[in-house]
């Protein structure tokens, strides 16, 4: 035999960019489906088998005609063995293997639009079940990140700057945490699936922020997160239970956030402020993605926080440059925000906008307030903030104080480099001031 | 006298059928399309003869208390065999080249390079021999 079939050269590039990831997260939703939410982990280990198996044979014979239909079919031959073979199955056998086979004899499984919206139910299922309200906020982004986007536990580690066994640690004790409080593998129904859906959202939003908050370049697998809270969120808004305006306004927010992503660090790996980004690399398909659920956020006179902050980050996102910033229109989206929510944080990024709209001496009173409210003392973008607002002023003294200070506040190294770039710079201008 | 015998083959036996196991999907995929590449690429220049997969069902046959006995499978180990290579190639140093640019190698799996015997160095030098022999 002088060729197996092997692959023709460049036929790999046909398989699309993290396929594996994502089928890896649809198939464990409906094994766990199969299985029963107790076996969470067998789900998880069907579906890497199944993937092994791709792995295995594709480079001797070639890449299937439908990869995605390949791999589906694999884990479901490997889930219909195990349900076989196992003792543990055998009083749920029979219901089990019915509905295998049912899933087995639709050999188009992938085109089916009846498995489509089976899929699309069980990792709903499984999208409130990583999101119970009992299990640790932590734990939630870690299970979520394991069995929906298929991270494995050294992924998630390397995402949440911890070490792989804690991460294996916590993945385990919240499959153990699902069996014993019987957390339940369905969809809230009535009144109760709108608070359930907050708490998603809710996890969604953090799991965007860790990503998003200092990213620097230096670790990429954060910027993952964003993409996979993206995804995740697109998800909910594509379920017609879950396809709601606040849902539409969380993905539009996160859609128009990450955009700018591939624009915020220089090739040095430096933080670039809104000012200094190049804006032809903004990403213009995750813009028109952003503006289009933004659309569908504002059906119906729902305002929630999400639509609030989408709105902000649609005014940057249309903004030509930095200049034509509609900073009128981003203050009275502030105004909005403070009014229902009272965090520090927000009225910091209220006093910019003030700032912008009514000079910097606005924006100190506007720091002042907050710290006359003797909150953010030890957060490191206040003085950040009011740094620069002094430097605007020239008060160089004073501003080369609040980057000082902000310095030693921050752990992050790229915003060390930032603050420091700053204070160095105002040195040149104030003969006296030691760095 | 130097051996004359040469071979014309050499045998990659891929070894371990387990280092996959706690590799994430996104490193699965990415191995995977590196193993393709370089398969493609031996391919192409017409040294692989024949290449395959294992299945990891499987026995070993052997002879205890007197009669045959089937045991296995022992498909999950660091040294089970999980695939081959036959490359067509003189060189065992060539082949060697070739095992050091696995790509699951810093994932774990072993490649054992063997050069195919031809003939058997003994009969090999007895019908050297006789070739020579005058009549």
């Amino acid at each position: 035999m002088q060729n197996n079939g092997g692959v023709p050269a460049g036929e790999i590039s046909r398989l699309t960019e993290h396929l594996f990831r994502v089928e890896a997260g649809k198939l464990v939703s409906v094994l766990t489906g199969v299985f029963g939410i107790d076996h969470l982990q067998l789900a998880e280990d069907v579906v890497q088998e199944a993937l092994v198996r791709a792995f295995r044979t594709w480079p001797y014979y070639g890449i299937p005609d439908n990869p995605a239909a390949w791999i589906t079919q694999t884990a479901k031959n490997l889930a219909y063995d195990l349900l076989r073979r196992e003792k543990r199955f055998r009083e749920k056998q029979t219901e089990i293997v019915v509905s295998v086979e049912q899933w087995s004899s639709d050999s188009a499984v992938n085109d089916s639009p009846l498995f489509d919206t089976e899929i699309k139910d069980d990792r709903l299922r499984l999208i409130f079940t990583c999101c119970h309200p009992l299990i640790p906020q932590e734990a939630q982004t870690a299970l979520a990140l394991r069995t929906l986007c298929g991270f494995s536990a050294a992924e998630i580690a390397k995402a949440f700057l911890t070490t792989e066994a804690a991460i294996a640690k916590r993945l385990t004790r919240t499959r153990q945490k699902i069996r014993e409080l019987r957390i339940p593998f369905e969809i809230p129904s009535g009144e109760e699936f709108s608070i359930r859906l907050n708490g998603v959202l809710q996890t969604l939003y953090l799991l965007f922020n860790e990503g998003y908050k200092a990213s620097s370049g230096e670790n990429l697998i954060r910027e993952d997160l964003c993409y996979e809270a993206i995804r995740l969120g697109t998800l909910l808004a594509d379920h017609p239970l879950a396809n709601l305006p606040r849902t539409h306004a969380l993905v539009a927010l996160m859609l128009l956030n990450a955009a700018r992503l591939p624009a915020r660090v220089d090739e040095e790996g430096n933080i670039l402020r809104l000012k200094e980004q190049e804006r032809s690399k903004w990403s213009r398909p995750m813009i028109e993605r952003g503006i289009l659920h933004l659309g569908h956020a504002a059906a119906g006179d729902e305002l929630s926080e999400y639509h609030i902050q989408a709105a902000i980050a649609a005014c940057h996102c249309m903004a030509e440059n930095y200049q034509s910033t509609d900073w009128l229109k981003i203050l009275s989206l502030y105004d909005q925000w403070t009014k229902i929510n009272k965090s520090p944080v927000i009225a910091l990024n209220r006093a910019v906008a003030i700032a912008k709209v009514n000079g910097p001496s606005a924006g100190i009173e506007a720091v002042e307030a907050i710290q006359n409210r003797g909150e953010l003392d030890s957060y490191y973008l206040l003085y950040a903030v009011r740094g620069e607002f002094e430097a605007q002023l020239r008060h160089f003294e004073a501003a080369a104080g609040y980057f000082r200070k902000a310095l030693h506040l921050t752990e992050v190294k790229s915003e060390q480099k930032f603050l420091s770039k700053k204070v160095r710079a105002l040195r040149s201008r104030v003969p006296g001031i030691a760095g | 006298m130097k051996s004359t015998q040469t071979t014309t083959e050499q045998l990659l036996l891929f070894r371990g059928t387990h280092w996959h196991k706690s590799l994430s999907p996104e490193e699965l995929q990415n191995v995977m399309s590196q193993w393709t590449a370089w398969f493609d690429r031996l391919i192409e220049q017409g040294k692989i003869k024949s290449a395959h997969p294992l299945m990891d069902e499987g026995k070993i046959v052997a002879w205890k208390k007197g009669q045959t006995v089937a045991d296995g499978p022992f498909a999950e180990s660091k040294e089970a065999i999980g695939g081959y290579f036959l490359l067509q190639m003189t060189e065992f140093d060539e082949a060697l080249e070739i095992a050091k640019e696995c790509p699951a190698l810093k994932y774990g799996m072993m490649v054992e390079v063997r050069p195919v015997a031809g003939l058997c160095p003994a009969l090999h030098s007895v019908h050297t021999q006789l070739a020579h022999a005058t009549p």
